[in-house]
């Protein structure tokens, strides 16, 4: 009986553990390399961003309206391309920055001041997170992409550009 | 164009692009910022004046976290726009969004792009292995032409 007791603390110890994970140290240094790879540099950028936006508008056909300014009925025109350019831009900072706390905040301060009067609810970000994540997995290969970093780590960014 | 043209050939960017992954990718901690921040004070050393434009981003301060996410947003619209190098479409179309967002800063001028150039020529040797600055220059200019249309001399 003790050892079923100690069994059954030891399931719930592991399922505490891993139900609850944290964007940590370790976890943001291995956020920022897989990212890098994912995001890679020149060309390649815009099949990445192509990808993760065809995947939002797939998820969520009505989010194409809060695109109007930049061509969201059409993500292949360049106007919506360099939209996403700098959507990718601004994660990429932020990534970069996981490892800063500091700035990493006030530049989510400025990029939740650049969110706030377009709408945009917390059910859009989760698409979009898991769209990122998407991506990531794409580019870099299922064998390594690490969903317990990316999933609290992506929260950290989204959270903090929801104010 | 004849060999000695300004303008920024396919061969020009792709060493510029590569002579800027070298340096600037994400995984590097720390870097971007010293990069950044070594741009912006070379900037205000040489033109004292410039210091003033960054006042709501506490340009006074440059340790500041204001300033250094500031520092940060600005090279990392370059390093979009070194990307985009290779779709010029798309490029013309991002260069004309940060045209817009700069005509809104009053004092911004093409005077001041140029002496930014001048920074970023004296800090990327320092920094990139094997630094090409013409090559790098000519890509420079072809960003900063579309980023300053429209705006005073």
């Amino acid at each position: 009986m003790k050892s079923l007791i100690a069994f059954v603390c030891l399931v719930a110890a592991v399922n505490y553990c891993c139900a609850d994970h944290v964007c940590g140290p370790l976890q943001r240094l291995k956020v920022k390399r897989q990212w890098a790879e994912a995001y890679g540099c020149g060309n390649r950028r815009e099949e990445f961003g192509h990808f993760i936006w065809a995947q939002v508008f797939k998820e969520a056909p009505a989010a194409r309206d809060m695109f109007k300014r930049v061509r969201g009925d059409n993500i292949y025109t360049p106007a919506f391309r360099a939209h996403a350019t700098r959507v990718l831009g601004g994660l990429d900072m932020c990534v970069a920055l996981l490892d800063e706390e500091p700035v990493l905040n006030t530049q989510l301060a400025h990029l939740a001041g650049q969110h706030s009067t377009r709408g945009v609810e917390a059910a859009h970000y989760e698409t979009f997170e898991h769209c990122v994540m998407l991506g990531i997995e794409h580019e870099i290969g299922s064998e390594v992409f690490d969903q317990d970093a990316w999933k609290p780590c992506l929260k950290v960014i989204t959270g903090g550009i929801q104010g | 164009p004849g060999l000695a043209s300004n303008s920024c050939t396919t061969e020009d960017r792709r060493e510029m692009q590569l002579m800027w992954s070298n340096v600037w990718s994400a995984q590097f901690t720390g870097r971007r910022l010293a990069i950044a921040q070594a741009v912006f004070k070379d900037l205000f050393a040489h033109v004292p004046a410039a210091v003033d434009l960054f006042k709501n981003v506490n340009g006074e301060n440059v340790d500041s976290n204001a300033f250094k996410a500031h520092c940060i947003r600005v090279v990392n619209g370059l390093d979009s726009a070194i990307g985009l190098l290779s779709d010029p479409s798309t490029l013309n179309e991002q260069l004309s969004h940060l045209a817009t967002q700069h005509k809104a800063r009053s004092g911004v001028s093409k005077a001041g792009f140029a002496a930014i150039a001048q920074s970023f020529l004296r800090v990327m040797p320092q920094v990139a292995s094997c630094f090409n600055p013409d090559a790098w220059s000519r890509c420079f200019n072809r960003i900063t032409e579309g980023m300053t249309d429209g705006l005073p001399a």
